[in-house]
C-alpha cells in the first residue's frame, strides 16, 4: 500500500512538472489556476472532484501510538545478546547511553520496531575504560546480510538483515537522516569506531549499521 | 499562553466576480492518489517545491448531528461531511479562500448553513478550519493557526480549543487544572515532557469532569491538538484530537567510546612514539598509560 501510494506521489510530483514546464515555464512554484469554465448543467448533487483523506478524530482513534521498546538484541552470528534500556538525552544533547558498553540503548522518542516508518535506533558504547570491549564492537566486520532480532515485550521477535555498515567521521554524520522518523522502517545501530583521540579519549567516528526488516 | 482563535462569523463575503476569480486559487491534497486526480481534475497545478511554499489546512467538523458539504471556492470539496469527521490536510497555494458549509443534500454553495467565510492562508503555516458550536450553541466556524514550530527533544507540545456550546472550562491534567478560564472558541498551548497525562474537562473553578478523564497521549516532537466540541445542554459532550508531527528535534551526537580499544590508530602514533599495541597498555604494562587511565578516569 505505502509503495502504490508512493508511485502515486511520484507520478503526481512528476506530472505536476511536466505540466508546469510545458504550460507556465516562468510560472511560480505554486502558481493560481485559472478556473474552469463551468460545463453543461450541474446534476442534481454534486460530487467531490477529489478525494480528501478523513480520519474519525475522536480521541481513541486518532492519537499518535506509543513506540513499543525493543527490550533486546541478538546477532547470533556475532555472539552478541544484550539487553537495552530506553533513553532520551544527556545533558550534552547527545543520545544517552548506558555506562556499560554490553547494554544497548534505545532512542525512546524515535520509532520502535513495530512503528510503521522511520529509524529504530538502538546503540552502544564499543568500549569502556570500566568495562572493557563491548559487543557493538563486533559490529565494525559484520557482513551484509547478518541477520539482528530485536525482542520487545511479551518475546515477539522483529527480525532485520544488515544492508550496509559505514564507518562515518562524526562531523559528517547526518543525524536528521539517521534518526529519520519518516520513511521505510527500518534499523540502525550506532556504536563508535575508526581512529581514537588519546588526548580527548574520544573516536573520531561512528560505526553506523542499516538493517531492513525481514518480513 | 491563552489565545484567541480567529473567529469568522460574520465575515462580509466578496460578491465581486472578479476577485471571486482571483481567489480560485490551485487545490493540491498532499502525497495521496487524491494528488493525482487533482491534477487531471484541475489540469496541472505545480507541485509545491517545499512546505514553506504552501499553506496547510485541515477541516474540523465539530458540529453535533449535522452533516454537511464543504465548498471551497464554491467547489466542493468535502461530500457528506460527518460530525467529528477530520479532513486533510489540504496543501494549498497562499491566498484566500472561501469556505461555505451546506446540509448534505444542497446543490451548491448558495444557501450556507455556515458562512460563506474568508480563510486567508499564509505560506508557510498550518491551519485547521473548524465548523463547531458558538458557546450559546450557534453553527460557526473558525480558522486556527496550528503552531508548528519545533520542539526540544523530549518535549510534546499540547494545544487545547474549547469549540463546544458550553460556558468557560478549567482543562485537569493528572486531577490538576493545567488551564483555566477557557473560553469558545480559545486556545491554550502547552509545552510538556512528552508522555500520556489524564485529561479531563470541567467547568472553571471545578474539578467535577463534564468530559473525561481520558488518555492523552502528549507524543514527542508533535502538536496533539485536543478539542472539546458538542454541546453541554445536548449531552453530547466530546474530544477530538488531530496530531501533526516532525516538529521534533534530533540528538546532536552518539558518542560511544571512551578507552580506544578498538581504534585503528595507535596512540602517539602521529609523534612517533610508538609504544606498543594497546592491548597491551590496556593490561598495565606501561607507566605512562596507567597515569593516562587514571586521568581519563579522573575526567570522567
Amino acid at each position: 500500500m505505502r509503495a502504490t501510494v508512493g508511485t502515486f506521489a511520484a507520478l503526481a510530483v512528476a506530472l505536476g512538472l511536466l505540466a508546469g514546464c510545458t504550460a507556465t515555464p516562468a510560472a511560480p512554484p505554486v502558481a493560481p489556476v485559472p478556473e474552469a469554465t463551468p460545463s453543461a448543467a450541474p446534476a442534481p448533487l454534486p460530487t467531490a472532484e477529489v478525494e480528501v483523506p478523513r480520519v474519525k478524530s475522536a480521541l481513541d482513534l486518532n492519537q499518535v501510538a506509543p513506540s513499543v521498546a525493543p527490550q533486546r538484541i541478538r546477532v547470533e552470528s556475532l555472539g552478541i545478546d544484550m539487553s537495552i534500556d530506553p533513553v532520551g538525552l544527556a545533558e550534552d544533547g547527545s543520545m544517552a547511553l548506558p555506562s556499560n558498553p554490553a547494554v544497548a540503548a534505545w532512542y525512546r522518542f524515535g520509532p520502535g520496531p513495530t512503528s510503521p516508518s522511520g529509524a529504530t535506533i538502538v546503540a552502544a558504547h564499543v568500549d569502556s575504560l570500566v568495562y572493557d570491549i563491548g559487543p557493538f564492537a563486533r559490529l565494525a566486520t559484520a557482513p551484509a546480510g547478518t541477520e539482528i532480532i530485536l525482542t520487545t515485550e511479551g518475546g515477539r521477535e522483529s527480525r532485520y538483515t544488515v544492508d550496509s555498515i559505514q564507518t562515518v567521521a562524526k562531523t559528517d554524520v547526518p543525524w536528521a537522516e539517521v534518526f529519520d522518523r519518516a520513511g521505510p522502517a527500518r534499523l540502525t545501530l550506532v556504536t563508535c569506531g575508526g581512529e581514537f583521540d588519546y588526548d580527548a579519549r574520544r573516536y573520531l567516528s561512528n560505526v553506523i549499521v542499516s538493517a531492513t526488516p525481514i518480513p | 499562553m491563552v489565545g484567541e482563535g480567529v473567529s469568522l462569523t460574520g465575515v462580509n463575503h466578496s460578491q465581486n466576480p472578479k476577485q471571486e476569480e482571483t481567489m480560485h486559487k490551485s487545490l493540491k491534497f498532499g502525497m495521496t492518489a487524491g494528488a493525482l486526480g487533482a491534477l487531471v481534475a484541475l489540469g496541472g497545478i505545480a507541485p509545491a517545491q517545499a512546505a514553506s511554499d504552501v499553506a496547510m489546512l485541515s477541516v474540523l467538523h465539530g458540529v453535533p448531528g449535522l452533516t454537511v458539504d464543504v465548498y471551497v471556492n464554491d467547489k466542493l470539496t468535502l461530500d457528506d461531511f460527518k460530525p467529528g469527521d477530520l479532513a486533510g490536510p489540504l496543501e494549498l497555494a497562499p491566498g484566500t479562500y472561501t469556505v461555505a458549509i451546506t446540509a448534505s443534500d444542497a446543490v451548491d454553495a448558495s444557501a450556507p448553513a455556515i458562512g460563506p467565510v474568508d480563510l486567508p492562508l499564509e505560506a508557510g503555516k498550518n491551519y485547521t478550519a473548524a465548523a463547531h458550536l458558538t458557546a450559546d450553541g450557534k453553527p460557526t466556524a473558525t480558522l486556527f493557526t496550528n503552531d508548528i514550530s519545533q520542539l526540544a527533544a523530549g518535549e510534546g507540545r499540547l494545544t487545547v480549543r474549547h469549540v463546544a456550546a458550553a460556558p468557560a472550562v478549567d482543562v485537569l491534567a493528572n486531577g490538576a487544572a493545567a488551564i483555566t478560564n477557557l473560553v469558545n472558541p480559545a486556545e491554550s498551548v502547552l509545552t510538556l515532557p512528552a508522555g500520556t497525562i489524564s485529561a479531563a474537562v470541567a467547568a472553571t473553578g471545578t474539578t467535577d469532569p463534564v468530559i473525561g478523564p481520558a488518555d492523552v497521549n502528549v507524543a514527542e516532537g508533535t502538536n496533539t491538538i485536543v478539542y472539546a466540541w458538542g454541546s453541554l445542554a445536548d449531552k453530547n459532550l466530546a474530544l477530538a484530537v488531530q496530531t501533526i508531527d516532525g516538529l521534533h528535534s534530533d540528538p546532536g551526537s552518539i558518542n560511544a567510546g571512551e578507552a580506544g580499544l578498538v581504534a585503528t590508530n595507535q596512540p602517539f602514533e602521529s609523534t612517533g612514539l610508538w609504544v606498543g599495541g594497546f592491548a597491551a597498555l590496556l593490561m598495565g604494562l606501561g607507566a605512562a598509560t596507567v597515569l593516562g587511565l587514571r586521568r581519563a578516569g579522573a575526567r570522567r
